[in-house]
């Protein structure tokens, strides 16, 4: 299924028509391109959380329009047409550890495929296979899911939403909270699973090292709108326009740029392995040289 | 989810109204619902409702924000009305066809129950939109004092009020991700017959009461690491205070009960 997104001047306001309408989203235009890696960037309450329901089409644009591969949204649309081009998308919420609820973990990872139609024995095959994924062992298939600790908790709720075998998948922060192995190896899980299934994938992150090192195309969100969109060379470029939104760039440019102000020239450096190639290479150059 | 609902929430201002204490608020809300009833003809209620009109005016809020606050509750009144002008079968009869029957006792009873409903309804509206809850919660822990002669633990009672009031909108927000994260995975609320509602909120109240005891653990393991050790010596931050226009309020209120029950001799 095509999968490509476009927002067209997409406005949304919480609670409209009420003395406590508040705007969450305007003139918000840009396009996640089909089967890439998107990050999508912006400081805390910048509107991207408010952009991600939109794109599962959890609730409709005030003005403008989404298409979600051939489905147009518009404030029109009635929500029932959605449920259709939902069970295309995978949705990791923030802290997805909360929406766990069934006796058993292998029963909650197989709930999002049977309400999207799966037969018992498809879900079970599936979900098997997601858990398989994220590294839960067998033995805990049958537990209760509020036994587990924190992070299996993380990785259940993350097998249910792979088991919908979705061909988009929205991660909004879903490392937050975790420790450095833990969200190194949710990562590499995602990186695989595009890689092996042409995924379209959005992460939406303040980790700049993930953007440098994952995304190929960056979305950059300021007081709910898009501000910019491009290559994270191109993002990463402006340093002082990055700052001036309350971004940053990554460790391994910040560090090649001050090397650059001592004199050592590199190019294009965005994350740890470019760097050390350059280095090396640099290193070497000398060596040999001498 | 809730978005239209005004009853119960909050509006930032600084009106008359907004400054007042809150525990004269609270008994003047608990003393109109009691004080409406004196009231028992024409007069009577045009002067209740333009005293709830002033009161309003005096939020500085505007008369739309609660009438949009009503909105929700008019299905509820109109029920109460109509089961008053079909069931009471006193006084003279103005249609009589097939079984129903109305009469004039019917008309005049719906009537009452209708503006009583919208009065009171409009009237406690005021505290809780220019109120904010924890005033409410200090207030209602003031009134009780005397109480807890009685035995009534008032500081462990206002404790737990002001705790829920507080966790309401984390609870609501909460509630309105947790839903979302279920539609995000096929759970289709508000859709099909009775049963299949009922059940498709399983995914939405397991993890809220799973994540309500969670947080009361972890907030009351907070608690005592700062020093928490019930409620009979703590001191108080928020101290409410008594000035000149909380005295203007009350006697303008006995002045409106006064009229209100003169107007019962008066026809």
């Amino acid at each position: 299924m095509v999968m490509a997104i476009n927002f067209n001047q997409v406005g949304f306001t919480y609670q409209p028509n009420t003395p406590f309408a508040t705007p969450g989203l305007h003139d918000v235009s840009f396009n996640i391109p089909e089967g890439q890696f998107t990050a999508v960037i912006g400081h805390t309450g910048s509107g991207k959380s408010t952009m991600v329901q939109n794109l599962d089409g959890l609730v409709l644009p005030t003005t403008g329009t989404v298409t979600i591969g051939k489905q147009v949204v518009t404030a029109e649309t009635k929500l029932k047409e959605l449920n259709e081009v939902r069970s295309h998308i995978g949705l990791v919420f923030q802290f997805p550890e909360a929406q766990l609820f069934e006796q058993t973990v292998l029963k909650d990872v197989m709930f999002g495929p049977k309400n999207f139609g799966a037969s018992e024995e498809v879900a079970k095959a599936s979900a098997e296979v997601a858990l398989e994924k994220v590294g839960i062992a067998h033995e805990l298939y049958e537990r209760s899911p509020f036994e587990l600790s924190g992070g299996q908790m993380r990785r259940v709720a993350i097998a249910g939403v792979i088991a919908m075998a979705p061909d988009l998948l929205i991660l909004d922060e879903p490392t937050a909270g975790l420790d450095p192995k833990g969200q190194q190896e949710l990562m590499q899980l995602f990186t695989d699973l595009q890689k092996e299934k042409q995924l379209t994938v959005v992460l939406i992150t303040h980790q700049m090292e993930y953007v440098a090192q994952y995304a190929d195309h960056v979305v950059v969100f300021e007081h709910g709108t898009v501000v910019k969109e491009g290559s994270p060379a191109d993002i990463f470029a402006d340093e002082a326009w990055l700052r001036e939104k309350q971004l940053d760039v990554p460790a391994a440019k910040q560090f090649a740029d001050a090397l650059a102000q001592k004199g050592v020239q590199l190019h294009d450096v965005l994350d740890i392995d470019q760097l050390a190639d350059q280095l090396a290479a640099q290193l070497k150059g000398e060596v040999n040289h001498v | 989810m809730f978005s239209n609902m005004i009853i119960g929430r909050y509006m930032p201002g600084n009106s008359w109204i907004h400054r007042l204490d809150a525990r004269t608020k609270l008994v003047l809300s608990i003393a109109f619902i009691f004080v409406i009833f004196f009231a028992n003809n024409v007069i009577g209620y045009v002067i209740a409702t333009l005293f709830t009109l002033f009161a309003i005016m005096l939020t500085g809020l505007g008369v739309g924000v609660f009438i949009r606050g009503v909105r929700p509750l008019i299905l509820l009144m109109l029920i109460t009305t109509l089961l008053q002008l079909f069931f009471v079968q006193t006084g003279d009869v103005l249609v009589h066809w097939w079984f129903i029957k109305i009469t004039t006792d019917g008309v005049i009873n719906s009537i009452v129950v209708f503006v009583r409903f919208m009065l009171i309804i409009m009237f406690s509206t005021i505290l809780t939109l220019t109120t904010q809850p924890l005033a409410v919660a200090d207030g209602m822990e003031s009134l009780l004092k005397p109480f807890k002669k009685l035995g009534l633990p008032v500081s462990e009672l206002a404790l737990m009020l002001s705790i829920a009031l507080r966790f309401v909108p984390t609870l609501m927000d909460e509630a309105q991700s947790i839903m979302n994260a279920q539609r995000a995975r096929g759970v289709r609320f508000n859709e099909g017959g009775l049963m299949t509602r009922i059940k498709s909120f399983v995914p939405l109240l397991i993890p809220l009461f799973v994540n309500a005891i969670k947080r009361a653990i972890e907030l009351g393991d907070a608690m005592e690491a700062r020093g928490y050790r019930g409620g009979d010596q703590r001191t108080k931050y928020r101290v409410l205070t008594w000035h000149m226009q909380d005295t203007i309020a009350v006697i303008g209120f006995i002045i409106f009960t006064v009229v209100l029950i003169a107007t019962r001799w008066m026809m």
